[in-house]
């Protein structure tokens, strides 16, 4: 094969940020979702990846269930696995503090952890990529098609969500929770029923991230933590609680990252997350879009 | 069923607070269908306390709460707004970054998950004619209207429930004075056009003129109750609420 211009490889490089960057930014909206109805970090929301990934490649791989069906079985498996970790591990809290409920959600994503490898054993899997692996060639760049598929699967995500949240009353309902827990109650809304439903989206988009991440990086038990992470650092770099800050900062930090290992040294690929959510911590904690006096004001 | 002389609301040796702190101790009352029926007090004396449980907002720790034949001391706020109690809470409480149409929309959303369309568009109908500034106003985020266009827009928010009981908790707090007579003029006209009204109010005068029936609660007990205009003339109300004699 040629050698690459410089010009092409920096192209290469942010055709891979944005890819990645689009995981991290669903796995952001997830975070949001259900911070901005309860206040609370669901640490567990990387493992909703992590099981799309895996029950996927059983269901498609192993079971041998079409793409387009086992697509929506996986994200209706990981949407009933999101409501019972609202109904097991987070309404059951007797004095619920929002450090209590994060305590909960760390056991639920080490149980979620543990349970994967009982099944799935301590293997990656692989998962076909939805329109086979040939890549596309464009103007010098080598492109998967798959990369194409998962900043397709995040403008879809998007796109649906603001529908979902500005056009519909369901989704002005789980606004309405987080501006104003109190006056949701007053207006009829059952904000319990708006907390099962945040951890039925998020663990939806979860597994959409899951899905279509797994072609591209493999998936195994244990990726849980490390995208939650890189998730929460897009989450807090965009704006805790903002969702075109967890698009923005998702995409951001994918390109630093994929800059970050093919320019400087690929061996602190996961640090770059670490460093870039340390340095929004020390120096702009409200984040790029994030106004902190909003990020307060809302209480359930 | 027939609609004898019970009351629409009835509060019955009512005890509640926050944690340890009791705010209100063995307080009855009763609202009849139709009236205005007012509580006065000082700051402090229970008035908030009293409307958040009957709205479920806050637990009564004694005593009973029965609407309309149906005992709901105990259900959660949402369901007894789905019996027909609306509350505009202290401080207004809209959604204030959400827009003006948004916070009415949500003022219906029980009849939204009842897909009562009609009930909808004839009620937002009726509150923009009622206050025709929200819908000079409906694209504005709320959280930009004045605090009597807030008051408003809370007030409206609460009638897109249809409610058959209205619980308004210091409606004029901190609005100037027009604007408290705005505010008391729409409670006469909702009055006169049949809603049922449990107001709770600091400027006793105002809450007096447009009540059939008032309270007095002073550190969380009734102290004195009667007909308003009787209260009115009371000396010791006089005295201690309206600044005379």
């Amino acid at each position: 094969m040629e050698s690459f211009t410089l010009t092409q490889q920096l192209l290469q490089f942010m055709v891979t940020g944005l890819t990645i960057g689009s995981i991290y930014a669903m796995v952001a909206i997830g975070f949001n979702i259900i911070y901005n109805v309860t206040e609370v970090l669901n640490l567990a929301q990387g493992e909703f990846v992590m099981l799309g990934g895996l029950i996927m490649v059983s269901l498609h791989v192993a079971l041998g269930l079409p793409l387009v069906a086992a697509f929506a079985a996986t994200v209706a498996t990981v949407t009933v696995v999101g409501m019972l970790l609202d109904r097991l591990a987070i309404r059951p809290v007797r004095q619920p503090t929002v450090m209590s409920l994060i305590i909960a959600t760390v056991a639920a994503s080490m149980i979620f952890k543990g349970l994967a490898m009982l099944i799935w054993g301590k293997n990656p899997y692989d998962l076909p990529a939805f329109s086979g692996r040939e890549p596309i060639l464009l103007g010098g760049l080598v492109i998967q098609s798959q990369y194409l598929w998962v900043i397709g699967f995040m403008v879809l995500v998007t796109v649906l969500l603001a529908l979902f949240f500005n056009r519909t009353i369901l989704g002005k309902a789980m606004r309405a929770c987080s501006d104003n827990g109190a006056a949701a109650r007053l207006v009829g809304i059952n904000t319990q029923q708006m907390v099962l439903l945040a951890f039925a989206v998020s663990a939806a988009i979860g597994a959409v991230a899951g899905i279509t991440l797994t072609p591209i990086a493999l998936m195994d038990y244990d990726r849980g933590a490390m995208l939650a992470i890189k998730g929460f650092a897009a989450a807090i770099l965009g704006g805790l609680g903002s969702f075109p800050g967890a698009i923005l900062g998702g995409i951001i930090l994918g390109l630093i990252e994929s800059y970050g290992a093919g320019l400087l040294l690929s061996g602190y690929k996961d640090a770059y997350a670490l460093i870039v959510l340390l340095l929004v911590l020390f120096l702009r904690p409200s984040g790029i879009l994030g106004g902190m006096a909003a990020a307060r004001s809302k209480r359930v | 069923m027939s609609k004898t002389a019970a009351p629409l609301l009835a509060i019955e040796q009512l005890t509640a607070g926050y944690g340890p702190i009791t705010a209100i101790k063995g307080v009855s009352l009763a609202v009849t269908a139709g009236q205005v029926v007012s509580i006065i007090g000082a700051n402090g004396a229970g008035k908030t306390t009293l409307l958040k449980a009957v709205s479920g907002m806050n637990r009564a720790t004694r005593g009973r709460i029965v609407f309309n034949g149906r005992e709901i001391t105990r259900l959660a706020a949402d369901r007894i707004v789905s019996l027909g109690l609306s509350q505009v809470a202290e401080g207004r409480q809209i959604f204030a970054h959400m827009s003006v149409a948004d916070n009415i929309e949500l003022g219906a959303y029980l009849f939204h998950r009842q897909r009562k369309r009609q009930l909808i568009d004839e009620g937002k109908e009726a509150v923009y004619t009622m206050f025709p500034v929200l819908a000079k106003r409906a694209g504005q985020i709320a959280g930009t209207l004045s605090g009597g266009e807030q008051q408003m827009l809370a007030i409206a928010r609460a009638l897109m429930a249809r409610p058959t009981l209205l619980l308004l908790d210091e409606p004029s707090m901190g609005l100037a004075p027009l604007i408290v007579r705005d505010i008391f003029r729409t409670i006469e006209q909702l009055h006169a056009g049949g809603t049922t009204i449990l107001l709770v109010e600091q400027n006793a005068r105002a809450a007096l003129q447009v009540a059939d029936y008032a309270y007095v609660l002073e550190t969380g007990r009734v102290v004195l109750e009667g007909p308003a205009r009787q209260l009115a003339d009371d000396p010791k109300v006089k005295r201690a609420y309206l600044g005379i004699g």
